[in-house]
């Protein structure tokens, strides 16, 4: 009977791991293996030069003219001057800047596409203020138009989150923005941990008041506590099976001496049932394993104390708050937790809980010692995040705090990465990592700066002068709008005077 | 009040109407207030006047917000106007404050369009929100904003350091929302916040009325038209000698002064067949018209230019979030501009950022907008789309002394005002942002150790 719950569970369990990152059993690991990508790492691919632009790594060098090599999928060398290989191609990025590509932590582009159909609402799973088991993956849409906005914008990796609805919303997904994607499988950063949307305060208690609960902040931790809760006994259940089956595998290697008396014919037992499986019980129990890292939307300081201390209470880290307009309450417990802050710049007063949202958020994060991100949670604002770090970067600064540019460029680079813990490929211009590198006309912290290039793993995805990415989404397709003006249609951009005037 | 006395009341008011009809008062200027009550009387009076003490404003670069650029201008302001900008220095009276603001720049005042700051606080929260009349009703131009604006609303000195400066405070929802009221952003001045009341008239085209684009056409013509039959024959209609009309007479009323082209209609429109409808309204009435949003307008520009009437856009917003907005594009001001429509550049929707309109701004300049023209759309071109550019909008002799100080580029993500003149006045730089900032600034003083320390064992 084992060996046929064995075989029917094959076909699943191979289906789960080359499309998904779903786990099979609780003591799965999340990480689905390598050979799911759909975009193999190419050591060595097509080399390109990007030369003598002003070279900023998110690792606190920044090469006032510096040279980053691409050589296929990955970024071969940075440094002040690189000889080109033969085969190169040399792109001189003179008078240009050249950043890691940009990261967001917060987003819901394919699950809540443009344009903002009743079709289009896949992002909260309104069901049940508490569904761990739905994931953002089953309802990304690849051709959603604002992927190829954010993209011309600079990003090339983002979290899909579920909505905050639910107290517990559901897996996120970690993409690249790559062009032409046709489903996640196409779309996925292969090997990016999956991440579980939790969200604070008015969100679900609003939309589930009426709907059975909860409809307090009493009720929200209540809810965690008690899905937690569950999954604690979930994962004894099944710890107790596979001890069991431990037990009788030594058994049958080691068996028990036969006394004088045995018949010898005692039928050997028959092997444990194992527990059911339950999706959302076993997405909690990879949590408390840390398999899988929590995003939690929250903005009250007092609110994110407490599920720190709910996160004690089960054994689970929270990876990084969302929106945490209060995180400067709180930077020094942040730091302390190793808790990152994902923050916009300056939105505020839209509901009670972000009424105290101030622009030096993420510098006070930054300057306690802790991680600061800026993220978006918008299809306009992912388009512009540079723009939106600069904006917190300079309120930081004329609050007195020093925020280098390098720091302010991790907030929406190594920052993210880490929080999506895939820092050891993104995030930096560094040897090894990901060749995901955007190219600026400028300084990335002017408004007048627009992105020049971007390069998703040595694949040009996106270039200004319509050569690269300019194809619209297949959504956009036989309307009479250009997505991007062809090349000498507009107006030249006004060149910003010498001086600063306006 | 019994039922009886109710009636009694009822009665007598219907005998009177007629009379108040006719009553020459009804026509006659009352003495402004904040909450008026005779629609169309725009700037009655202006709460300040050009007496008062001298101050010399000299040596900065005056961007004046007409497209002239003044270097080591000198600004004379006195009580609460300008009242001469000239280049280099010049003698002010003997008595005169003199500032130096040499390496400045100086800009008018921003100004902030169809917002709705000082009516909500927190957009979630309905007790706060005073920015919509509620209830089935489409029509609801005679909700007047100048009535509920709320000069304690912290929303008002957030966004008054950042250099904006006045506001065209307007009703949301439904297909006429209601009447613009004008403010300068002088915290906590209940008295004289409202400079003008009636500079604008909200309406909104779409699928606003029985989900059907062009059922609202048609009801905002109907509702038009009836309130011209209202104007001429308001005996008639108050002794119910009329036909039924569309609106409720307080809507009607105020919808007058729109016909009579003395407050402008200011119409959200983004789909081009809704702003070529617009084309049409104001050339069967002879209205003065502002569309307000308008994603489309750039496959429509040379129409809207021939027609003289001006867009206000904001540039970040090129998702096609909607089937009515597909075609968004970052370069649609720029496009305008070009085919000589009067651009103005707003933050729509969002009144607890209005402040990022300098941040807007800067992407049409990135985007083709030229820079001075970028700088007219946050100012003088919105003064002008709600009637009010003969005090507001540029730094120009005898406007109302509304000034931002700058470092440098105003544009820029590096930079906010260094210091903001409202009605001849520096402003305390300090908002409830600010004083948050302080608070936690050093955190040392919240430790809860401390806390455990304090308490006993």
């Amino acid at each position: 009977m084992w060996m046929l719950l064995l075989v029917a569970l094959v076909p699943l369990v191979s289906a789960c791991t080359r499309t998904t990152s779903g786990t099979t059993t609780p003591a799965a690991r999340t990480r689905p293996a390598a050979s799911a990508s759909s975009r193999p790492a190419v050591p060595d691919g097509p080399a390109v030069l990007l030369r003598g632009g002003r070279v900023m790594t998110a690792t606190g060098v920044v090469y006032e003219s510096g040279d980053v090599l691409l050589v296929g999928s990955r970024i071969a060398k940075v440094g002040a001057s690189i000889d080109a290989p033969a085969d190169a191609t040399v792109i001189d990025v003179r008078g240009k800047t050249v950043t890691p590509g940009i990261v967001d932590t917060h987003s819901h582009l394919g699950v809540y596409a443009a344009p903002g159909l009743t079709a289009h609402g896949d992002g909260n799973e309104i069901v049940s203020a508490t569904t761990p088991q739905v994931r953002a993956e089953d309802g990304y849409w690849p051709q959603d138009p604002q992927i190829g906005r954010a993209r011309a914008g600079g990003v090339t990796t983002m979290q899909i989150l579920p909505g905050s609805a639910n107290l517990i919303g559901g897996r996120s997904v970690t993409v690249k923005t790559y062009p032409r994607a046709r489903g996640i499988a196409e779309a996925r950063f292969v090997g990016a941990p999956p991440g579980l949307k939790m969200a604070c305060g008015e969100n679900p208690k609003r939309v589930y008041a009426d709907k059975g609960g909860p409809s307090t902040r009493m009720g929200n931790v209540a809810g965690y506590r008690t899905a937690f809760q569950k999954a604690l006994e979930y994962q004894r259940a099944w710890d107790r099976y596979r001890a069991k089956l431990k037990k009788q595998a030594e058994a049958k290697r080691n068996p028990p001496k036969r006394g004088k008396d045995d018949d010898g014919d005692k039928k050997p037992e028959d092997p444990p049932e194992p527990p059911a499986r339950d999706l959302g019980l076993e997405t909690l129990a990879a949590v408390m394993r840390g398999e899988i890292l929590v995003h939690n939307h929250c903005y009250r300081a007092d609110e994110m104390l407490g599920m720190l201390a709910l996160g004690r209470e089960f054994g689970f880290r929270i990876r990084s708050f969302h929106h945490a307009v209060e995180a400067y309450k709180i930077a020094d417990r942040l730091a302390a937790a190793g808790t990152s802050a994902s923050v916009w710049a300056d939105w505020w007063g839209f509901k009670a809980e972000a009424f105290d949202g101030i622009r030096e958020n993420a510098a006070l994060v930054a300057a306690a010692g802790g991680r600061a991100i800026i993220h978006s949670d918008s299809g306009i604002g992912i388009q512009h995040l540079n723009q939106e770090a600069a904006k917190a970067m300079w309120a930081g600064r004329r609050a007195g705090l020093d925020v280098p540019e390098d720091e302010a460029l991790r907030w929406i680079t190594a920052n993210p990465a880490w929080a999506l813990g895939v820092h050891d490929r993104i995030g930096t211009l560094e040897p090894g990592k990901h060749a995901d590198v955007v190219v600026w006309d400028g300084d990335p912290f002017s408004v007048y700066t627009r992105v020049e290039r971007v390069f998703i793993e040595g694949e040009l995805v996106y270039a200004k002068d319509g050569s690269a990415g300019a194809e619209p989404s297949d959504f956009e397709l036989g309307y009479p709008y250009p997505v991007a003006p062809p090349p000498g249609a507009a107006p030249a951009p006004a060149k910003p005077p010498e001086k600063a005037t306006p | 009040m019994t039922i009886l006395r109710w009636l009694s009341f009822v009665a007598l008011a219907l005998l009177l109407a007629p009379l108040a009809a006719a009553a020459p008062a009804r026509t006659g200027a009352a003495p402004r207030t904040a909450t008026p009550t005779r629609p169309g009387s725009r700037v009655a009076k202006l709460p300040f006047d050009a007496d008062g003490p001298t101050t010399l404003l000299v040596g900065a670069e005056v961007h004046t917000g007409d497209g002239t650029v003044i270097p080591g201008a000198t600004i004379e302001l006195r009580g609460t106007r300008i009242v001469r900008v000239a280049a280099g220095g010049g003698a002010g009276p003997a008595d005169a404050t003199r500032i130096d603001l040499t390496g400045k720049v100086v800009t008018p005042g921003l100004v902030a369009a169809d917002t709705s700051l000082g009516l909500v606080e927190i957009d979630l929260e309905a007790s706060t929100r005073d920015d919509s009349r509620g209830g089935g009703d489409a029509i609801r131009a005679g909700f007047d904003a100048a009535s509920a604006v709320h000069a304690d609303s912290v929303l008002v000195q957030v966004s008054a350091i950042d250099g904006i400066t006045s506001a065209a405070v307007t009703p949301q929802g439904g297909l006429v929302s209601g009447r613009v009221a004008w403010i300068d952003l002088l915290t906590g001045e209940h008295a004289t916040l409202v400079a003008a009341h009636d500079v604008g008239m909200r309406a909104s085209l779409g699928q606003v009325v029985e989900s059907s684009r062009a059922a609202t056409l048609l009801r905002l013509r109907e509702v038009l038209d009836d309130a011209a039959f209202y104007r001429t024959r308001r005996g008639a209609y108050d002794r119910r000698q009329s036909r039924d009309l569309a609106a409720h007479r307080l809507d009607l009323e105020a919808l007058v002064p729109v016909l009579e082209r003395r407050v402008p209609l200011l119409v959200a429109a983004h789909r081009t067949s809704d702003l070529l409808a617009l084309v049409q309204l104001k050339s069967d009435l002879g209205l003065d018209v502002v569309a307000l949003g308008g994603t489309h307008a750039w496959r429509v520009a040379d129409e809207l230019a021939r027609a003289k009437i001006s867009v206000v856009v904001q540039p970040s917003q090129n998702l096609p979030g909607s089937f009515d907005t597909l075609g968004a594009r970052l370069d649609n001001a720029a496009l305008l501009a070009a085919a000589g429509v009067e651009v103005g550049i707003a933050v729509f929707g969002e009144a607890h950022n209005v402040r990022n309109v300098t941040q807007e701004a800067g992407i049409a300049i990135a985007h083709g907008l030229p820079r001075e023209t970028a700088l007219r759309a946050i100012t003088l071109t919105i003064a002008r789309a709600y009637g009010m550019d003969a005090h507001y909008g540029s730094v120009a002799p005898g406007k109302v002394a509304n000034l931002v100080v700058w470092d440098g580029d105003p544009f820029e993500l590096s930079q906010k005002p260094s210091a903001v003149w409202i009605r001849g006045k520096p402003i305390a730089m300090r908002s409830r942002q600010t004083e948050l900032r302080d608070r936690y600034l050093d955190l040392r003083g919240f430790v809860r150790t401390r806390a455990s320390k304090r308490a006993p064992r």
